[in-house]
This record gives C-alpha cells, sequence and structure tokens, in this order.
C-alpha cells in the first residue's frame, strides 16, 4: 500500500480547519481497500435484527465490507456470524441470502459445518486423511464479537474492539432507541435491495443533508406526496458521538412540543409540520427512554459507518462493492402489536418512499453516482469540495440530562463529522489508537 | 373463469389475439411517455405489484417472493400509480429529467383463463433503457395481468410483475413495467 494515500495531519484528506475534502477518497481504490481494513474490519456492522431469525438453523446473509457473513441462529439459541468460506478451498457454504438449514454443506467437496461454524464432517476423513486432520482447528472464519443492542444485531470482525454499546455511545444508543422506542420490532418480510454507482460514503453523507431536499426530491413534494415544510424544516438539531455516530435533522423546542401536547388536548390549534412525528413523543415511557434532547429530535442517524436508521420505521444499510458500487438495503422493522390500519399505512409508507422505485428515493441515485465519476477524472479529482455549510456559526449547547447538541438551520455539521471521524480511523492503525486519538465529540463553537 | 385447458382452440386464438393487441397497445403508451393515456387503460381497482425475490435454496422456494402486504418494490394502486405519473409533469424528477428511452418487450404471452369479462394472461416480458450517454439497464421476468372488460373494451385490472433479479441491479426503477 502506498504511504502516500496515508492523510497524515499535514495533508489531510478532509480538512477539519476550513471543512474542504478530497476527492479522491470517493475514487481511490487504495483508500477503499484501507476502508475496508481500518474501518468495515474494526467496526460493529449491523447484520440483521433478532426477529429475522426466530428459530435455531434461520439465516440472513450480509456483508462486513466486502466479507460475506452469514448470520444465523444456532441450536443453543445464540446468534453467530459466520465468514462465508470452507476453510478447505474458500468456497462459500451458502449460496442463499436467507432460510433455514441444518448445517453449511460446501458444494466443493462436502466439507461440513455446523450452526455455530465447528468442523463436523470431512468426506474422506479416513480414507483419504488418514485420519490426520484436526477437525477443532479447521472451522469456520467467525466475528470476533457478536452483541445484540435492542434486537439490533451486530458484529465485529476486530477482538479488540469496545463493548457495542460502549462503541455506540450515548448518540448510537440513542439513534436507535429512536427506532426501538416504536415498541416491541419485528422485521416486516421483505429487504429491498439495489446497487448504485457511487461510493458508500455519498451515500451516508446524504442522510445528514436537509440542504438537497427541495430540489433533489422537488417532484415529490411539488406533488404532495411529502409536505415541503416537513420534508425541509427550518429549525435543526444535530447530535455528535464519539468514533463518527451522528444525529441530523429536524428537531423542535420543548416548547413546540408542550405546545403540541396541549393542542391534542383541546384538539384546536393549527397543524404544524411535526404533527405526524410528535404523537409519540409524549408518551412518558418514550421520553425515558430518549431523554429530554433525543425526544425532541427528529433527525436521522447514522451508527458510523454506514447504517441509516430512518424517522419512521426503516433502516437502510450502505453496503459498499468496491470504490464505484453501493448496495442499498432496506430494513422495514414494526412492532410486533401494531394495529393491523395502523401496519397497513406503515407498509404503504415504507413500499413508496424509499428503494429504488421509491417516489423520494428514485431522484437520489444519479446525484451520488455523479459525484462519483466527478471524483475519478485526473484534473477534476484535484478540486476541492466544499463541505463548510454555516461551519463557526453555530455552537454545541449542553443539557443538564448530559445530551448536547447543536440546534441550528439547514446545516452540514452531520457530514463534517462523518469525514472527520472517518480520516481519524484511517489514520489509526488499531482500535487502542484509535481509542487513544479519536476526537471527542465536539464542544462550544462548531 | 375457464381454465386455458377447457377453451377451445378458436376461443383461445381469439383471446390470444385480444390480449396481444391490447398488451403491444399500452406497451408503446409507456415507450412514448403517453402516461396519461395508459393510466386511463388501466381499472379503478387496479393493483400493480413487484414483489421482492430473494436467492433462496431450493427447499426455501416458498418464500422466493414477498407476499401480498408485505414489503415490495411496487405495490400500487391506481391513485399511486397517478403520482408516479404526475411527479414527470411537474419538474425536478430527476431520475427522468433528461428522460431515459425505453423499449417494452412482451413475448411468449399465453391465456391462463378466461370468462366473458376477464382474461388472465401470462407473459415474459423485457423492458430495456438506457439513459445519458452510456447508462444501459435490462430488466426481463414475468408477468400474471388481468385483464378486464369494461364499456366493452379491455382493460388492465392486475399487473404482477416477478423480475428475474433479486438484487436490484439498477440505481433506481422511475420507470413503469
Amino acid at each position: 500500500m502506498s504511504a502516500t494515500l496515508i492523510a497524515t495531519d499535514r495533508n489531510p484528506w478532509y480538512d477539519a480547519e476550513t471543512g474542504v475534502l478530497d476527492r479522491r477518497i470517493f475514487s481511490d481504490s487504495q483508500i477503499y481497500q484501507q476502508e475496508l481494513q481500518r474501518i468495515f474490519a474494526r467496526a460493529w456492522n449491523f447484520v440483521c435484527h433478532e426477529s429475522q431469525l426466530p428459530q435455531s438453523g434461520c439465516f440472513f446473509m450480509n456483508y462486513i465490507g466486502e466479507d460475506q457473513v452469514i448470520a444465523v441462529r444456532d441450536r443453543s439459541g445464540a446468534i453467530n456470524v459466520l465468514l462465508n468460506s470452507c476453510s478447505h478451498r474458500g468456497n462459500s457454504v451458502c449460496r442463499a441470502e436467507q432460510g433455514r438449514t441444518n448445517s453449511f454443506l460446501c458444494s466443493y467437496h462436502g466439507w461440513n459445518y455446523d450452526l455455530d461454524g465447528r468442523l463436523v464432517a470431512i468426506p474422506g476423513q479416513e480414507a483419504f486423511y488418514r485420519n490426520d486432520v484436526d477437525k477443532s482447528k479447521w472451522g469456520l472464519g467467525k466475528a470476533a464479537q457478536v452483541a445484540n443492542y435492542r434486537g439490533f444485531v451486530f458484529a465485529t470482525l476486530d477482538p479488540m474492539a469496545p463493548p457495542l454499546e460502549d462503541y455506540l455511545g450515548w448518540v448510537g444508543r440513542l439513534g436507535i432507541d429512536m427506532l426501538a422506542s416504536n415498541g416491541d420490532l419485528e422485521v416486516v418480510d421483505g429487504v429491498q435491495k439495489n446497487r448504485l454507482k457511487c461510493n458508500w460514503k455519498l451515500a451516508v453523507d446524504n442522510l445528514y443533508d436537509w440542504y438537497h431536499v427541495k430540489i433533489s426530491h422537488g417532484s415529490a413534494l411539488r406533488i404532495g406526496y411529502a409536505p415541503e415544510e416537513a420534508m425541509a424544516p427550518m429549525s435543526q438539531m444535530v447530535i455528535l458521538g464519539e468514533y463518527g455516530h451522528g444525529i441530523g435533522g429536524p428537531g423542535i423546542t420543548q416548547v413546540e412540543l408542550d405546545e403540541y401536547a396541549a393542542r391534542m388536548k383541546t384538539g384546536g390549534g393549527e397543524p404544524k409540520w411535526y404533527d405526524m412525528m410528535a404523537g409519540r413523543r409524549l408518551d412518558p415511557r418514550v421520553q425515558q427512554m430518549l431523554g429530554p434532547v433525543g425526544n425532541r429530535s427528529f433527525g436521522h442517524p447514522n451508527i458510523f459507518p454506514n447504517l441509516w436508521v430512518t424517522q419512521f420505521n426503516q433502516v437502510c444499510l450502505r453496503v459498499p462493492r468496491g470504490p464505484f458500487e453501493t448496495e442499498l438495503w432496506w430494513f422495514t422493522l414494526m412492532p410486533k402489536d401494531l394495529p393491523e390500519d395502523e401496519r397497513r399505512i406503515a407498509i404503504y409508507m415504507a413500499n413508496h418512499t424509499f428503494g429504488p422505485a421509491g417516489l423520494l428515493e428514485q431522484d437520489d441515485g444519479e446525484n451520488w453516482s455523479h459525484s462519483t465519476r466527478g471524483a475519478k477524472g485526473a484534473v477534476t479529482q484535484r478540486l476541492p469540495l466544499n463541505y463548510a455549510m454555516g461551519r463557526g456559526h453555530d455552537r454545541v449547547e449542553a443539557d443538564p440530562s448530559g445530551q448536547s447538541r447543536i440546534e441550528t438551520v439547514v446545516n452540514e455539521h452531520g457530514q463534517r463529522w462523518t469525514y472527520r471521524s472517518w480520516q481519524e480511523w484511517m489514520q489509526a492503525e488499531s482500535w487502542q489508537e484509535l481509542m487513544a486519538h479519536h476526537s471527542p465529540a465536539p464542544s462550544g463553537v462548531v | 373463469m375457464s381454465a386455458y385447458e377447457d377453451l377451445d382452440l378458436q376461443q383461445r386464438m381469439l383471446l390470444t389475439f385480444e390480449a396481444q393487441e391490447f398488451l403491444y397497445r399500452e406497451a408503446s403508451l409507456l415507450d412514448e411517455r403517453r402516461l396519461d393515456e395508459w393510466l386511463a387503460l388501466c381499472t379503478d381497482d387496479i393493483h400493480y405489484w413487484m414483489p421482492i425475490r430473494r436467492t433462496m435454496n431450493v427447499k426455501d422456494l416458498d418464500n422466493e417472493f414477498t407476499k401480498p402486504g408485505a414489503i415490495a418494490y411496487f405495490d400500487d394502486d391506481k391513485r399511486t400509480l397517478g403520482l408516479r405519473i404526475q411527479r414527470l409533469a411537474v419538474g425536478r424528477a430527476w431520475a427522468e429529467d433528461p428522460p431515459s428511452r425505453t423499449r417494452h418487450t412482451v413475448s411468449n404471452v399465453r391465456i391462463l383463463s378466461a370468462d366473458a369479462n376477464e382474461i388472465l394472461v401470462g407473459l415474459n416480458f423485457h423492458l430495456y433503457r438506457t439513459r445519458l450517454d452510456s447508462e444501459e439497464d435490462s430488466w426481463i421476468g414475468r408477468r400474471e395481468d388481468l385483464l378486464r372488460r369494461e364499456n366493452g373494451a379491455l382493460k388492465l385490472a392486475r399487473r404482477h410483475i416477478y423480475l428475474d433479479q433479486t438484487v436490484i441491479l439498477s440505481q433506481n426503477m422511475s420507470n413503469l413495467f
């Protein structure tokens, strides 16, 4: 790997002082390979929701970076995350993207692995191997750690990674709580998957982007599919957490929330843009779970590196498939006890908003693919990108609860925090170094 | 409805010809972007649906497609089809501006069942799309279309689209099938 492509403090890819970004991070194949090593192979990655694996033998295939992994429930009820590659010749031991099985039998020579990854049978063990093979040493590769936060199953391939809850920190946990507070969730059958010709980071940075809505999604607003005041409200809240997690998007004040509560009691008053989302936030259990600041946020969380949690009932994984390709995987999660009519409406929203045919999302992909293309040109890639919106004009405000946040207008704090954190991940040689040298969540003027 | 086996040759010829004429006409309306005219060919209770297909082992094939009421790529009624069409007319529908060029090809048309009011047609389709200078998408699959006679003319009452891709290898599906 060429050392010249390692960003140094003197010559960073992302310059935190100016909010300027080097486009090569969207096109350079060495940078991409380093991301696979230093970000995906190191981070806690979302693999599935526990409801997708209701019984032993149920499995769901996913990727950690470009390492294909099988999340599978074993006979003890535990969820294992196994690398999908036979120890003999490296062939896949599972071809289906989901299903149920008793074991993983390699289609090449028949090495057979149990649901926990142990190698249990080798054809010809006696006749050909003369019993000179120790099966206990040749199981499938496994995630170093697997953990479940409120039903969301994460895995890391790095044994040095801190525990999941520490990794998420309060911001990552809040991001998941914003969805988990809907109730006892289960995945609705069907993960939408489509492939874009864009670098994965452009798909990630867009989830914080409340600047593009009126333009990119102008047609959806104009036909009234989504109201403009709810899709791009002036009042925004940004919450930034260690290791690159963040929540960015609409937020309301406590006064507005109180006014909403009063309005709901009397049935009078003018409807506001947040009415569709605020109802749940009057529930004391939700307030308890989200905290006083989190309860006022309707923003988009990103669990670093690539899990977007939406405002309603979905999460979207931005799966890297090479420097120039990304798959979007949409999971829809609903409370098990949701009344049938509410469920129907929620599924209607899920089926019509995002995904490749979604009335909103149809118009996103080409922007990101052309941004990626713009990072390929020999000269174009030398031109810096401006991520400086509002830089130096906002302040992180503390809260007695400890939930610090920025309350402002449309901004690029989330994107800047993503690239600043991304750069720290890329510079660190190990988890130990990342833990020692990563930036604390910003405070003061940002 | 009478099953295919219960129809005699002449009935099948007439029904197949009639269905093909309808299908070719509506395909050309889509390619020519005469979408309001296309929508007028749909009954008020149309169900336009493309479930999600998954790569499954043989023994799990019962679950290859998501079921109605679960997640789908398209799960539209006449109103939401209308929204998709209206979207293209109001500006800032970037996925189709500049417009992509499409070609709908319909083949292997066969009558699955029929009665005096309705014809259930099975067919294979190929939707080819090219866009800007070098974008290409190709969607191939099977469809089941229910055609219904209203005031003497055939209309589309149901379109169930079973795509052959599992991961959709396109940046979007901004066109109608």
